[in-house]
């Protein structure tokens, strides 16, 4: 099957400083793929040199089976980190224009209006302008924007970012809603927890290199089973000075432990300081993962 | 079918624009300038200040204050309407005084009497004031320097009477005078002209209306129109680049479709509002009986400069506002590109004066000129020299290409450039960039 994006040894500078470097990448047709990285290692850079906003200045992209992206801009729709609405349009305009630009008549997206408006809880804010939304409500706009046009690839920049767990909650069903339809869902977060759930692949990109790419599954047997999660009386005070630790992620009442040795072993030292109410030898989390190749590069920085 | 892209940008920047308090202004702006100049010219030739303005006459010369009293009367009664309704103009009291041309003290003494208020001015009129080779002049104090009638009304009444005492003196009759230094006027005709059946008809009289005003309003007309459009782009880009609305644009059309929309989306409110204003005129002027002094071959001239000077101006506002990250950045730039384009409204009487100098030639041959000018020298009998006007044609058509074809290059990179302003070295790197 073609994939629904191909990426193959991508390289974009800017001002001779490379932001993607030799970036290959095959998006699956159909599949939800996430983009994790820190800030500025690339992610935005490459949605948008998929979109066409940005040229690479080597290598090739091939959207939804055509090496001119230019020519799939139909098909494919952009929801940017950062809103794109005009403040002073009234949200139903708005719509159509946006979705005109797509090349649909009035006549298609107005049902697709309502229906999107209806799903998100919007029914009776078409005639609003975009400035009287709340950040929440503009958020919902800008993805119905997106989605009204029924296109083959959605590529959303940080989606849930600063939303409400309810708005959020209503993005997610219409994500997946566009993937039941077909749509290939491409999309960038911070929030890991989202990634797992909701990804068929997850891609993270840092310092504009690929460092993951795969399943969930895939990702984390790199990675083996050297996590332990435990919950003991004395809380994370109790793992300080422990040989075998390498590293610990506290979350106040659980501690997420990576180890350089045998968890058993480990388990047995543990029960000798404190009291062990849980004891988890589990795979590591895409957090866990994330902060992994991320952060020992932070602290090397100067 | 499937609409143009640049088309359905053109729409939305079109609809947008006139739905904005900006168009409404623009739509307004000259109606009102008119209706503001026509109602305060009005307004203060009806609310002239009435207040009595007495005044002390100092008269050295023993002749000329009778006269002048006698004068004054006649003034006051004047200033009754038939109707009798309220006078329009002051009344002038004059009462005599006297006291010695040294006498600094009295002179201080009447100015305090001025400055009390009792007293609106006081004059000195020179004891050789008849004398035709003394060269003394009438001295009118007063410390209201900005109110005119009242001295030039002295003036003139006091010379009127020292003439009719010189002449009186030398035993000449004033009205054999008068009669024989009558100037002969100079009436300013056109050309006498020959009808279609070989008669000859009369040169008629020069009409500024025709030969100036209207020349000049369509002028105004097309200016006006830019003016309210053009500008705009700027403010529409900036908002779509802070905004980040480029972003999704760009991901749908092509960043010289939306530019290209933008520009028919302004050039289609500058043809608005110029098609409302020249209705606007055009009835105006059949009102006050000037109908046939709108010519179709002038309009026909609106039509192929007025989107000349839409893609002209509109490219390089489009440019500025690619070129800039805010507002703020953007006035500087501004500047100059609104100086430029107001340079026609600040030498638009050097060509009314002088349509074929050498000065008016150059002014609307250039290129950002033309628009404006050359329409002017068209609409203003008899016109330029066909070279002329098609020099100013092919000029301004080859200028709005290449300003069009750089604005499409700045615009493409610019678009997307967020925290600082390009300089002009960038943006000359990026026009000449393939």
């Amino acid at each position: 099957m073609t994939p629904a994006i191909r990426l193959t040894e991508v390289v974009k500078k800017f001002n001779g400083v490379a932001a993607v470097e030799g970036l290959t990448l095959s998006v699956p047709e159909g599949s939800i793929y996430g983009f994790i990285g820190p800030n500025g290692s690339g992610k935005t850079t490459t949605l948008r040199m998929i979109m066409h906003i940005l040229l690479p200045d080597a290598g090739t992209i091939e959207v939804l089976g055509s090496a001119d992206t230019a020519a799939a801009r139909d098909r494919v729709s952009y929801l940017p980190e950062e809103r794109g609405l005009y403040k002073k349009m009234p949200v139903r305009r708005l719509l159509r224009y946006y979705g005109q630009l797509k090349g649909r008549t009035i006549a298609a997206l107005d049902p697709a209006i309502d229906d999107w408006m209806a799903r998100l809880g919007m029914q009776g804010w078409d005639g609003k302008k975009v400035e009287a939304l709340s950040k929440g409500m503009s958020q919902k706009v800008q993805f119905v924007a997106a989605v009204i046009s029924a296109p083959s690839l959605l590529i959303l920049d940080e989606p849930f970012s600063g939303l409400d767990p309810v708005n959020a909650e209503a993005l997610k069903d219409g994500v997946l809603e566009m993937r039941r339809r077909g749509t290939t869902v491409v999309f960038s977060t911070h929030d890991m927890a989202t990634a797992e759930k909701m990804c068929d692949r997850i891609f993270m990109i840092f310092r504009g290199r690929k460092v993951l790419d795969g399943t969930l599954d895939e990702i984390q047997a790199q990675y083996g089973l050297d996590t332990v999660r435990v919950r003991t009386a004395a809380g994370a005070a109790a793992l300080a000075g422990m040989p075998d630790v390498r590293s610990i992620n506290d979350y106040g009442q659980m501690q997420e432990v990576q180890l350089g040795a045998d968890p058993q072993r480990f388990l047995q030292q543990l029960a000798a300081r404190t009291a062990v109410y849980h004891f988890e030898v589990a795979r590591p989390s895409l957090h866990d993962i994330f902060v992994r190749i991320a952060r020992p590069a932070e602290v090397a920085a100067p | 079918m499937k609409k143009n892209k640049a088309l359905i940008v053109a729409l939305a920047e079109f609809t947008t624009m006139v739905r904005s308090k900006g168009f409404l202004v623009g739509l307004l702006m000259m109606p009102l300038f008119m209706g503001i100049a026509l109602g305060v010219s009005k307004f203060t030739r009806n609310a002239t200040d009435i207040k009595d303005r007495p005044f002390v006459v100092v008269d050295r010369s023993g002749v000329l204050y009778d006269p002048l009293r006698a004068a004054a009367e006649e003034w006051n009664r004047g200033l009754i309407p038939e109707d009798g309704g309220t006078p329009t103009l002051p009344r002038f009291l004059p009462a005599p005084a006297s006291f010695d041309a040294a006498d600094d003290a009295a002179r201080a003494e009447l100015s305090d009497r001025v400055k009390s208020g009792e007293l609106f001015a006081f004059v000195e009129v020179p004891a050789d004031a008849l004398d035709p080779e003394a060269r003394s002049s009438i001295s009118y104090y007063s410390n209201h320097p900005g109110y005119r009638p009242l001295p030039a009304w002295i003036g003139s009444t006091l010379n009127r009477e020292i003439m009719n005492q010189r002449f009186r003196r030398a035993s000449i009759d004033r009205d054999v005078v008068g009669r024989l230094t009558r100037r002969v006027d100079l009436s300013e005709l056109g050309l006498v002209a020959r009808d279609s059946s070989g008669g000859i008809r009369a040169a008629a009289p020069v009409d500024r209306v025709r030969t100036t005003a209207i020349p000049v309003g369509i002028m105004m007309i097309i200016l006006f129109s830019v003016l309210s459009s053009a500008p705009q782009l700027l403010n529409s880009v900036i908002e779509e680049k802070m905004s980040r609305i480029s972003e999704v644009l760009i991901g749908s059309v092509t960043p010289y479709q939306l530019m290209m929309g933008k520009l028919l989306g302004s050039a289609g409110v500058s043809t608005l509002l110029a098609v409302i204003y020249i209705t606007g005129g055009i009835f105006t002027a059949r009102y006050f009986g000037y109908g046939d002094a709108i010519r179709g071959s002038d309009l026909a001239w609106v039509v192929v400069f007025l989107p000349m000077a839409v893609f002209m101006f509109g490219s390089i506002f489009i440019t500025i506002g690619a070129a800039c990250t805010d507002l703020k950045d953007a006035q500087g730039m501004m500047t100059p590109a609104m100086l430029v384009m107001m340079l026609p409204w600040m030498t638009w009487f050097a060509i009314v004066n002088a349509p074929d100098s050498p000065v008016s030639v150059g002014l609307s041959l250039f290129p950002t000129n033309a628009p404006f000018l050359m329409l002017l020298r068209i609409a203003i009998p008899p016109g330029p020299p066909a070279w002329q006007v098609a020099l100013s044609v092919a000029l301004t058509t080859l200028t709005a290409v290449a300003l069009v074809h750089a604005a499409g290059k700045i615009f493409r990179t610019g678009l997307l450039m967020q925290g600082k302003a390009a300089t002009l070295g960038e943006m000359w790197r990026w026009v000449r960039a393939d």
